[in-house]
């Protein structure tokens, strides 16, 4: 404060006299190619003397004649300039090495350069761009190795996110999420436009130092923050985006229906065109950011309102983010709090529509009054129904009369106390906590014949309610040693111990028989359901996993020699809850080195030539609470028996199950020209022990059929390159190309749950019809079954291959595994290759971003084809697929690889443009507008909707019931029925700066 | 102050590090202990009393009366019932075509789950075993147990016999399981043969005539069945010792057939259908829904809609209109078709035949015509025809008549509350007449018992009976009762053609050991020879 005084008394006295006596004033603007930068460094170079560009950019500083002014900024080239005069204009370039850009790894933070692992950092300006409310989805497609795939796009649900292929089997196979360096936090709470960066850290040993929860890799989240110095400055943006349906699965019309040989109801009806509809959607931003010279901080508010292509679905969403960092005690203890809080609205609505919409005879009638025969339309709400039909629902009363809602509150904070101790040391204490809480209603009223029991005497009506709440709390301990001892070497060591806990309890409930004829919603009168009185009907149950915990001590050490050779070693130890007691606890060690080459080669016009290397374990907690343990069931006191007892449990204990190991081998070559960079990595790994349900001899075990086990090796190899060029880089025009490339093959080298085929296809028909097979030896993911000659019978049966030649047909799914079975592999549902291709062009104050994804070598088994294209006497009153394969000789179904296609695909996924007004004026500093479309178009062969990867199986659902919660990560390649259509949609954005 | 915050740091550090490596969890939202029928946790094992059998008796019910399992095999693969592939529906990548056909394979889905139902209900017995129980519950549990043991005998031939829960045991022969069988049912009655003066008054069992709990009664109606069946399953006939059990049981059970005056309100009368009867008489009422104290159950499985659940028939046979004849719950799945010989092989007025099945055009709850809208015909009312087209790929959706012996009621659930006959007595006249033929190998011995039953069902006597015409009548007397594919064998009829079926090789007579079993068996399963 002293100092301070003496400086502002001081500096007149220096300004007045300066210019004769010691130096002068040396005033400017410092701007990068979109506009002023304030905060800038200005240092006269060899001196103390210094200052920070303003909110404007401007900067002013005593200097000499013939002194250097050295302006630096994080992000930009610094750039020295002789003083010779009082102006000094300055453009900052951006810095396209980014060599010692800052890159989030676990507990701290390393240089660009440092990195021994491999690691992909994507800044927000790489991000997708349009209505983006997955944050995953700001990724697809940028980072080698990640594959996200949110099959069809609903709005409501998040994508898939597998790196590297699948870790586990059975576990947790999704990235672990850090935000703001808090572990297990949900994207959820994060609106994309307060993201700043995203880190991935995708091998074993950059992962390894989270232990557990890292083996599926790791997503760093940085949101964006306040700067040091830095005035107010508030931001909106805006986006209105229209969302309309992209493909639809091919039925026929209502004359070629009849012509096929349908049942005739008397009408026409384009049921796809029913129920769906064109989606509006738009967000609003609105952020201030700011700081002083010891605290920086930002608030921001989002608000999204999306519409799906479905009628009736769709979310509203409010996140309200701060983020506050200060220091205290002479800067010595740094304070960190954050937090978020996100309320979503959501209209889940019911994908059977799109379903049954599909499938629905086209000449039914919409109402009921417009049947062709006496019809009671009372008694289903006024709408038609085909009864009489196995699976077959109305699908516009099903969107209308029905109601899927919900609401999730996410809300995580999280505070980080740094102190530092010496120069050398610091240590960190930090904790988060997140809480969501999740109400799911959904309503079916007393006329719906869908899951409403319209057509029940005693069972109208339906109201499911479920509410769930998961608590999760992280407190990490660490201390950081960091030392330079001289130019030739560094050193930092980290230690420490991390605690997470998480507390999860649901409870749901199912009740109907509600009163004949009144809309409601049955939670203002769940008393009124007759179920109450009558034993059984209820459904209601409830879960409970408390004290599940994860424990770890870990260490790291980092030495970097002669600013070339960059060493980093790590181990944790690591308990988990979920284990047997004797094999709670597990080691988890990784090694990396890494060597900057060109700095002994010192090649002309190479910033980088590194190559390294990286080995690290981590392990995988098994896919539930309680597994090594037994339970117990209930036998109820049936007639004559009186009252209840224990009985056999629902699974069979096992003592001994301990961690699935992943052990992963990164070698990795990073090359940096300044305009052309490129890094590729080569990996294999091993999950060993891996935890999987085994099937036992059940006369062995007591009648349990299947048992948790360590059993089982799995192998993935893989190949990730990116390339980055600037093919034009001028100060009016930039033009810069990139292209990711990833591969990798996942084989199944041991498994002890024994072989077998697995995804069943499901009701009418195809029960028992499993389309996957899991063999020990193979890949995954190999779809199986008999194959189509091309020829039909003259029952209309397609005309199966002896495969094997042996002169004996057996394709009967029983013998799927049988040595003499005609089965072969007809498609392998994971891609064989995924590629990004990105285009960035700036022109002036014109801005174009255009972004191709493809993915290659995978198939799809068609669903909707393999139950509805043949046609079938019997099943007259479904509607028939008329794809460009459909075949009107084909009259059974008999899955086969008619139905396995090959689903390479090559999509103009996201292509914008941009133009910014550079306005300096009182009340706006600059204003960006844009205009967006996403998923414009698809190259492919594939039939169906959407081409994109399957990469699990959410199983089969007919009738009215409901798919499974817990999806197959051993079955990939599905296009189900219940998939969402894909859409495209075009974004209006404005980007305001105040 | 820095010297403050570095000890809060360190504090912090120790409290955490020493307080937080607690791993032990609790499972809250599950049943980790095992508690008794008071609700006091008792760790070792159950108290005793009658909540101690529950378990064992609950594994009687999963498999028996339900799609998929031991019922499916059991019919499906005879020439009563079958499920034919109406067009998508139904065909299931041809498993029910394989097995009515005798083509299936030890990859068999619903071979599986029928091995794994019967070691569940074994694996309940020796876990009731292990805790305190009376003699009386010990003797019942062995039955449960040899009963279990008595159908993989009779389905497999060669298993593994588990006694102790947690044990584990070598593959046995089939004669082996056979004589474990027979002495574990020869030890609950305490005695050490059956003969002609057998003498149980030393038998721990009771013989009240609660029918879900077994007595004396059940376990001789068991080893009627086991001696009935004993050349097939052993090698060496038994007769003589099957007619003794039954005779003992027909004189001294407190049992009757259920004849004229034996009647239950029939709880599938429609208000509006005046022709619905109001009552359920006679044979029909053995298997009615509200069948539960029905004087002909020896030993009966019960079931109930909320509290012992397992009983799906009106799902499994009833064309999806059906539902609204009766205003069930839901919709029905339109899957089993009775064969059309054998509906054919009752007389036009046998009381069977009205009880047994559902045929011709369907109405609704008011009586009105029933429609299907997906009809493979213009005409959309509801019609089954005792011709069924074809077996595959589009077997008409209205085809075949449709189970009904264990009828339905209004309202009804797809949980059904009709209780399932393990011996009754009609079964047990039939053996016992079968069992004199064979065993003086004069059918005509048998004739008096036949008759018994015929007259129950209002058809005329027979003058004479021989082994095919006692077959008849005995699958017209037990259709869905999961007896035909074992009486198919005993008569050598089970490798004959059949409607959409060949001959079968002779090693089909036993079914092949579940693929999955062996698989997880580390060698200690073999298969059966010829698969």
């Amino acid at each position: 404060m002293k100092n301070k005084l003496l400086k502002k008394l001081l500096l007149p006295l220096a300004m007045l006299f300066g210019s004769f006596i010691y130096a002068q004033s040396v005033t400017g603007t410092v701007s990068d190619a979109s506009g002023p930068l304030p905060g800038v460094n200005v240092l006269v170079k060899s001196t103390a003397t210094g200052t920070v560009t303003d909110f404007d950019g401007n900067f002013q500083i005593n200097a000499n004649n013939g002194d250097t002014l050295v302006f630096s900024f994080v992000g930009y080239l610094t750039q020295e300039i002789l003083v010779s005069g009082t102006t000094i204009n300055v453009t900052l370039a951006e810095d396209a090495a980014q060599l010692d850009e800052v890159v989030v790894v676990g507990y701290g933070s390393t240089t660009k350069k440092e990195v021994t692992t491999a690691v992909t950092s994507v800044n927000a300006k790489d991000f997708n761009q349009g209505v983006i409310s997955d944050p995953t989805q700001l990724l697809q497609g940028k980072v080698p190795g990640l594959s996200i795939y949110n099959k069809g796009g609903n709005p409501n649900s998040t994508g898939t996110i597998r790196l590297r292929g699948i870790s586990t089997i059975g576990g947790n196979t999704e990235p672990l999420v850090v935000i703001d360096g808090v572990q297990g936090q949900s994207l959820n709470n994060v609106d994309p436009s307060d993201i700043e960066n995203i880190t991935v850290l995708k091998d074993g040993s950059a992962a390894a130092i989270y232990g557990t929860r890292g083996s599926s890799g790791v997503i760093l989240v940085t949101t964006k923050s306040g700067k040091k110095g830095q005035a107010l400055q508030v931001n909106y943006n805006a986006q209105f985006a229209a969302n309309t349906i992209a493909n639809q699965i091919s039925v026929m019309n209502s004359a070629q229906f009849l012509a096929a040989g349908g049942t005739d109801l008397g009408s026409s009806t384009d049921w796809l065109d029913e129920v769906t509809e064109t989606g509006f959607s738009q967000t609003h931003n609105v952020s201030a950011v700011g700081g002083s010279d010891n605290a920086t901080y930002r608030v921001s508010l989002n608000f999204r309102d999306e519409e799906g292509i479905l009628i009736n679905t769709g979310f509203n969403q409010v996140n309200a983010r701060t983020k506050f960092s200060g220091k205290i005690l002479n800067d010595k203890l740094k304070i960190d709090f954050n937090s978020s809080l996100t309320r979503r609205d959501s209209q889940f609505g019911f994908n059977e529509a799109l379903r049954y919409a599909v499938l629905y005879n086209p000449t039914a009638p919409i109402l009921g009054v417009d049947a062709p025969f006496a019809f009671n339309s009372d008694q289903f709400g006024g709408f038609f129904e085909t009864l009489g039909l196995f699976d077959s629902f109305n699908p516009v009363s099903i969107a209308q009369q029905n109601k899927n809602n919900g609401e999730q509150n996410t809300l995580n904070y999280s505070l980080d106390f740094q102190y530092t101790l010496t120069d050398d040391i610091s240590a960190n204490l930090s904790f988060g906590e997140q809480n969501i809480k999740t109400s799911t209603r959904q309503y079916y009223p007393t006329t719906s014949f869908f899951r409403g029991g319209a057509l029940s005497p005693f069972n109208k009506g339906r109201a499911d309610f479920f509410t769930s709440e998961s608590k999760n709390h992280t407190l990490d301990l660490y201390a950081t040693y960091n030392k330079v001892f001289n130019d030739s070497f560094t050193f930092k060591f980290t230690g420490g111990y991390s605690f997470q806990e998480s507390d999860y309890n649901e409870y749901n409930l199912g009740l109907g028989d509600f009163p004949p004829g009144v809309d409601f919603n049955f939670s203002n009168a769940i008393e009124v359901s007759q179920d109450l009185l009558e034993a059984g009907r209820v459904r209601a149950n409830s879960g409970r996993n408390d004290n599940d915990r994860i424990i770890g001590f870990f260490a790291r050490a980092n030495a970097t020699i002669n600013d070339a050779i960059y060493v980093n070693a790590s181990i944790r130890r690591e308990g988990s809850s979920r284990f047997g007691v004797d094999e709670r606890w597990g080691y988890f060690p990784a090694g990396a080195i890494g060597a900057d080459i060109n700095k002994y080669l010192e090649l002309e016009n190479v910033n980088l030539l590194k190559v390294r290397l990286g080995y690290g374990v981590t392990g995988a907690i098994p896919p539930g609470v309680g597994l090594s343990q037994t339970t117990f069931g209930v036998n109820n006191g049936a007639d004559g028996f009186g009252a209840s007892g224990t009985g056999l449990g629902t699974r069979k204990p096992n003592p001994g199950l301990k961690w699935e190991e992943k052990r992963e081998l990164n070698l990795g070559f990073e090359f940096e020209t300044n305009r052309l960079s490129a890094t590729l990595d080569l990996y294999t790994r091993d999950i060993v022990d891996f935890i999987t349900n085994v099937n036992i001899d059940a006369a062995a075990n007591d009648g349990f059929t299947s048992q948790f086990q360590n059993g089982g090796k799995l192998n993935t190899e893989g190949i990730e390159l990116s390339l980055n060029y600037d093919v034009i880089k001028t100060d009016k025009i930039s033009y810069n190309s990139g292209i990711i490339f990833s591969s990798y093959t996942s084989k199944l080298e041991k498994n002890t749950g024994g072989d077998r085929t697995i995804a069943n296809l499901g009701a009418p028909g195809q029960n028992g019809t499993n389309l996957i097979i899991v063999r020990e030896g193979k890949e995954i993911g190999q779809i199986w079954g008999p194959v189509f000659s091309g020829e039909v019978d003259a029952n209309g049966s397609p005309i199966l291959v002896d495969v094997n030649g042996d002169g004996n047909l057996v394709t009967d799914q029983g013998n799927a595994l049988a040595e003499d079975a005609d089965f072969k592999v007809l498609g392998h549902g994971l891609p064989d290759f995924e590629l990004g291709w990105t285009n960035q062009i700036t022109i002036g104050n014109w801005d174009v971003n255009a972004f191709f994804r493809g993915a290659f070598g995978h198939s799809l088994v068609n669903t909707f084809r393999a139950f509805y294209e043949p046609i079938i006497g019997s099943q007259a009153s479904y509607n028939f697929v008329n794809t460009d394969l459909a075949r009107s000789d084909i009259r059974t179904a008999q899955f086969s690889s008619y139905y396995v296609e090959k689903a390479d695909f090559f999509k103009l996924d996201n292509l914008s443009v941009g133009y910014n007004f550079n306005l300096n004026n009182n009340y706006f500093k600059n204003i960006r507008l844009s205009i967006s479309g996403q998923n414009l178009f698809t190259i492919t062969n594939y039939t169906g909707s959407d081409p994109e990867p399957a990469l699990q199986d959410f199983g089969p659902a007919d009738n009215g019931g409901f798919v499974n919660a817990s999806p197959d990560v051993l079955a990939p390649g599905i296009d189900r029925r219940n998939n969402y259509f894909s859409s495209t949609k075009i974004t209006f954005g404005v980007n305001i700066n105040f | 102050m820095n010297r403050l915050i570095k000890l809060s740091f360190l504090f912090s550090a120790l409290a955490l590090t020493y307080a937080c490596t607690n791993l032990d969890e609790t499972l809250e939202d599950e049943l980790t202990s095992e508690f008794s029928d008071d609700g006091v946790v008792v760790p070792g094992g159950n108290s005793g009393g009658t909540g101690a059998l529950l378990g064992a008796y609950n594994g009687l019910r999963t498999g028996t009366a339900n799609h998929g399992s031991y019922f499916s095999t059991q019919e499906v693969s005879s020439d009563e019932l079958t499920i034919g592939a109406k067009g998508g529906d139904w065909f299931d990548g041809g498993i029910w075509v394989r097995m009515h056909q005798h083509t299936f394979g030890s990859a068999h889905v619903a071979l599986n789950d029928t091995w794994n139902n019967a070691y569940a209900g074994i694996g309940q017995v020796n876990l009731a075993l292990a805790g305190t129980l009376s003699a009386d519950e010990i003797a019942q549990a062995k039955t449960i147990r040899a009963f279990h043991y008595m159908r993989l005998l009779d389905l497999f031939g060669r298993v593994k016999i588990i006694t102790t829960a947690g044990g584990d045991a070598p593959q046995s022969t089939r004669l082996e399981v056979f004589n474990f069988v027979e002495s574990e049912l020869l030890d609950a009655l305490g005695i050490p043969a059956v003969t002609s003066t057998m003498d149980l008054s030393g038998s721990v069992l009771g013989t009240g005539s609660q029918p879900y709990v077994v007595n004396q009664f059940a376990v001789l109606g068991l080893l009627t069945k086991l001696y009935l069946n004993a050349e097939v399953y052993s090698g060496t006939a038994r007769y003589q010792e099957a007619d003794w059990a039954a005779t003992y049981v027909i004189d001294n059970g407190p049992y009757q057939l259920c004849s004229d005056g034996c009647s239950q309100p029939n709880l599938a009368k429609r208000p509006a259908v005046a022709s619905d009867p109001a009552n359920l008489e006679g044979y029909a009422a053995v298997f009615a829904p509200n069948n539960e104290n029905n004087p002909e159950m020896i030993w009966s499985i019960n079931y109930d809609e909320t509290s012992a659940t397992g009983m799906n028939f009106g799902q499994m046979g009833l064309h999806y209109s059906s539902q609204l004849t009766y205003a069930l719950d839901a919709q029905p799945w339109n899957g089993y078709q009775v064969l059309e010989e054998f509906y054919n092989s009752y007389e036009a007025n046998d009381a069977r035949k009205e009880a047994n099945f559902l045929v011709g055009p369907q109405t609704d709850f008011g009586g009105s015509a029933l429609l299907d809208f997906a009809a493979d015909d213009p005409d959309l009312v509801v019609d089954y025809t005792p011709a069924i087209n074809e077996l595959q790929p589009n077997s008409l959706r209205q085809s075949g008549t449709r189970m009904k012996k264990f009828s339905f009621q209004l309202f009804g659930r797809p949980e059904m509350n009709n209780d399932y006959p393990v011996v009754r007595l009609g079964d047990l006249m039939l053996m016992r007449g079968e069992a004199r033929a064979r065993a003086a190998a004069d059918w005509s011995l048998a004739l008096p018992d036949v008759n018994a039953i015929r007259d129950r069902a209002k058809v005329s006597p027979l003058a004479s009976v021989n082994a095919d015409s006692f077959f008849d009548e005995r699958g017209r007397e037990m259709f869905q009762e999961a007896s035909r594919r074992t009486d198919l064998i005993r008569f050598g009829k089970w490798s004959d053609p059949w409607w959409e079926k060949t001959n079968s090789e002779a090693f089909r007579t036993v079914f092949p050991i579940p693929q999955p079993q062996i698989d997880a068996s580390s060698g200690s399963l073999t298969q059966n020879l010829g698969y």
